[in-house]
């Protein structure tokens, strides 16, 4: 039987400790006993005050996100024995998700993220009345927001989300995964509404694409790809005054005319008022040859190539 | 003091459901819960919901109250069946209007429905295998939407009443900032799930532990028919998490060691599509008789390709590989009855009204009206929890329409509860309640399971007795005030043991077999005797038993047989 020390993190604010700080259960387990399962046993073996948000252990009401070893995981998934062997080492330490505040022990202040969730209006809201029965929808279109509406919300992207060490109020991987679930629901009838609303300071564009969304959610959301699809709808819907719309769109152009990236060209493109102020910036880059010498870069040869290509990938969106 | 003019306890699809109709019925409804309401376990509910749509074949409401009522083995109240089945198809419009993705027919656009246990026809609309999940997530956003005030992780200690013994109020521990509080109300709606943590193992969330059942018993409130507990056929061997009907609805076959579809014995008709109560005495007569492997059956998929999995059961292909490291399209999943659905609950009226407690409304699975009778039938319990919800909120807003007056809420309530705790907290040895919990589960199960026998339920009924005088002694760990789950375990260890009491008590004295109550000495339905609803009263801490009517409107007794 396997043994193993949990090093869990610790903050209980009714005790005279009041820093966190980490503590260590030993535990002899099963081969697949899940973290879940060896944080109640230490919770009911040895100590009664852990804290931790548990409730259906089977991965679907999304309470239990922590970190394993410093990756978010849903603990009721997560066999210890697997912590172990994707982390190289034989110490667990549990700790809260990450970018924000613990309440006690694993237990966080999600006010947030639920303030977030409220934020990007996450129900539908259709044109005109509603039909007698239900309404007529081609399969397919149901299909497309079928893995948006697995979004349990464990906010194990919220813990990882690099925006969001970097921007607090940024709105967030999930929260947009839902304002995607709405805004491509073909009965909403607030399409151009919703593409106005997660655009602009904190919204869709904000997002640094580091793709550790993507990577930790555990049901296969894909919320950097939702926001993906996001940026597409705020084109569609021509909602591209942004400058996070205006640099992908500085992006696009540069490519169609060039074939390639022109560097120079995108930062005015993007921020006409804002790009003279960095001006100094692109001097001191160009004296350390960090700069194309000439705006006028050099062209790729078979652009054609290059159109079917920006022509195939707006088809796949 | 905080007060509404009604308050939901739980904020699952029966509680959210109620409160969403309460709202539109004009009045200041707020929602408890001791969970946050996506955590609700109705969310993990799979397979999906029935309604007769016709969607894929002819199919009629009739249809469906038939199956029902046989599905119940005739002690449904029929009247509320009736109620069930023809709101049906309104409710599943109306959550579609509201956003609920649910899969679609491949030419129409129309819902499309499969097949499931007990059902003449396919009746059961779906999310792939997320339909729990995808209606819990269109009701709260209904509830965002309409602004409802929701006390999230707030445990609810207790129900409140007047001195005329009116509903008038809960008691809460507010889990975040550590304070007892009374939230008044004109009229009070239960809906905290079951009570499947009697059991282990179990298909139910950590926290189904029967809050609503227990406050409402110590009130004095009668509880109804609690010695049936559904066990689910298809439930995971490490942990007992459910694997869908659904599975079985899309064409999966149970197979014994021997490789044998056995069903063919047991249900020559409907096969591994009988109702759950049959397929889970087979499976339990093939492992009992040796034609298991490890104490499980095989549930295979593989037939059904991967395509079909995974378009239909992406969920269960996830689970099989997290907890017992199977993939079903390669290989059959080992499978086994677990505890389920608890079809007892406090005794409502087909408004959801407690006929015992003015201002009291239950609804969804701690509640029995009863629409499930004796076995309830898969994709029936969503549509109970948003039919009897939506009935319970209308009613409880035409209740406090009527009664219009303040609440007179007593002002020691909280205080009596804060005293109660700080004596619990003040205890410094004693049994934790994880033991008396754990024993608790292990004896229900072994004693009070599949089968049952009056020697073994009456063994059982000692070891409830011993373990909830050993609770009187109960210790709990933390101290602190804020976020204490080992005293919520604690409170939630005490409505356990008087729930399990009365499911033993119950069973004892049914001396028949009917629907998922099965006794090995009384093998025969005895409808002379026991065409009746069990009632249990907790008098001074011991249970009593009486009975009630059942509602018979135009289906007479006939055997069952699939």
């Amino acid at each position: 039987m396997p043994a193993t020390t949990f090093r869990i993190f610790r903050y209980q604010p009714d005790s005279s400790e009041t820093e966190s700080y980490h503590q260590d259960f030993q535990l002899e387990h099963g081969e697949k006993t899940t973290l879940l399962d060896a944080i109640l046993r230490i919770q009911n073996e040895q100590d009664g005050t852990v804290a931790v948000r548990y409730s259906c252990r089977s991965a679907i009401c999304g309470s239990c996100a922590c970190k394993a070893n410093g990756k978010t995981v849903l603990a009721c998934m997560m066999q210890v024995e697997h912590v172990k062997t994707d982390s190289g080492q034989e110490i667990v330490q549990v700790d809260p998700i990450g970018n924000f505040t613990p309440i006690k022990d694993l237990v966080v202040d999600m006010t947030p993220f639920w303030d977030k969730f409220k934020a990007v209006k996450p129900f539908l809201i259709p044109d005109g009345p509603a039909p007698e029965k239900e309404r007529l929808v081609p399969k397919a279109a149901m299909e497309k927001i079928a893995k948006e509406s697995k979004c349990i919300l464990c906010a194990a992207c919220y813990s990882e989300c690099n925006s969001l060490a970097a921007d607090p109020e940024f709105v967030g991987p999930a929260a947009f995964a839902w304002g995607y679930r709405f805004a491509a629901d073909e009965r909403d009838g607030q399409r151009k509404n919703r593409a106005k609303l997660y655009s602009g300071e904190h919204g869709v564009w904000d997002c640094t694409r580091c793709m550790f969304c993507n990577e930790r959610c555990p049901k296969g959301v894909d919320p950097r790809d939702a926001i993906e699809k996001l940026g597409s709808i705020a084109f569609q819907e021509k909602v591209t005054s942004d400058k996070g719309a205006r640099h992908a769109k500085a992006f696009l152009i540069s490519l169609r005319t060039g074939g390639k990236l022109n560097e120079i060209l995108i930062a005015p493109y993007t921020d006409p008022i804002g790009a003279p102020f960095n001006a100094p910036l692109a001097l001191r880059m160009a004296q350390k040859g960090k700069l194309p010498k000439s705006p006028l870069t050099h062209r790729v040869k078979d652009r054609d190539q290059v159109k079917k290509l920006i022509k195939n990938v707006k088809e796949t969106i | 003091m905080r007060t509404h003019d009604v308050v939901v306890v739980g904020a699952g699809l029966a509680g959210m459901r109620a409160a969403i109709a309460a709202h539109e019925a004009g009045v200041d409804v707020a929602l408890v819960t001791k969970l946050h309401p996506v955590r609700s376990h109705s969310g993990a509910a799979q397979g999906g919901i029935n309604a007769a749509l016709g969607n894929e074949t002819e199919d009629s409401t009739d249809n469906h109250t038939f199956d029902t009522v046989k599905g119940a083995d005739y002690i449904g109240d029929q009247d509320a069946i009736e109620i069930l089945c023809q709101r049906a198809p309104l409710e599943i419009y109306q959550l579609e209007h509201w956003g609920a993705v649910f899969s679609r027919q491949e030419d129409s656009g129309k819902i499309a429905q499969r097949p499931f246990g007990g059902a003449g026809f396919p009746r059961t609309c779906y999310a792939a295998d997320l339909t729990g999940l995808v209606i819990l997530h269109t009701l709260y956003t209904v509830c965002v939407k309409y602004d409802i005030p929701t006390y999230e992780e707030w445990f609810v200690t207790d129900l409140v009443t007047d001195d005329d013994g009116h509903a008038v109020g809960v008691v809460a521990y507010d889990m975040i900032h550590g304070t007892i509080e009374t939230i008044g109300a004109k009229a009070v709606v239960m809906a905290t799930g079951g009570a499947g943590r009697v059991y282990r193992p179990s298909t139910n969330a950590h926290a189904s532990t029967g809050d609503a059942m227990g406050m409402a018993l110590r009130k004095g409130v009668p509880l109804k028919d609690m010695e049936f507990m559904q066990f689910h056929p298809t439930t995971l061997a490490a942990n007992g998490v459910l694997v869908t009907e659904g599975a079985r609805g899309e064409g999966g076959y149970l197979l014994n060691k021997d490789g044998d579809r056995f069903m063919t014995k047991y249900a020559p008709n409907k096969l591994e599509l009988a109702s759950r109560d049959v397929v889970s005495r087979a499976e339990a007569t093939e492992i009992m008789e040796g034609r298991g492997i490890d104490g499980c059956v095989m549930l295979d998929l593989r037939h059904l390709g991967r395509d079909r999995i995974m378009e239909r059961l992406p969920q269960i292909r996830e689970l099989a590989i997290a907890f017992a490291g199977t993939d079903p399209i390669v290989e059959p999943i080992p499978i086994r009855p677990g505890a389920h659905y608890h079809m007892g609950g406090v005794h409502v009226d087909n408004w959801g009204a407690a006929p015992h407690m003015p201002g009291l409304f239950a609804a969804g699975e701690c509640s029995c009206v009863s629409v499930h009778g004796a076995n309830r039938l898969g994709g029936n319990s969503l549509l109970e929890a948003v039919v009897f919800g939506a009935r319970a909120g209308e009613a409880s807003a035409a209740y406090v329409q009527e009664h219009s007056a303040a609440p007179k809420v007593p002002s020691n309530a909280a205080a009596d509860t804060q005293a109660r705790i700080e004596n619990l907290l003040s205890r410094d040895k004693g049994i934790r309640q994880f033991e008396i919990r754990d024993e608790l589960a292990g004896v229900m199960q072994e004693k009070v399971g599949v089968y049952r026998s009056g020697p073994v339920l009456g063994e059982a009924k000692r070891t409830v007795t011993e373990l909830r005088e050993r609770f009187q002694s109960v210790v709990v760990d933390d101290k602190g005030k804020t976020f204490n789950t080992d005293l919520i375990h604690t409170l939630e260890t005490g409505f356990l043991l008087d729930l399990a009491d009365c499911m033993v008590t119950g069973a004892i004295a049914r001396t028949e077999s009917r629907g998922a109550h099965s006794r090995t000495d009384f093998t025969e339905r005895d409808d002379e005797n026991w065409m009746k609803h069990t009632l249990s009263y907790l008098d001074d801490g011991e249970v009593r038993l009486d009975y009630s009517e059942v509602a018979m409107t135009k289906y007479e007794p006939q055997v069952r047989s699939y």
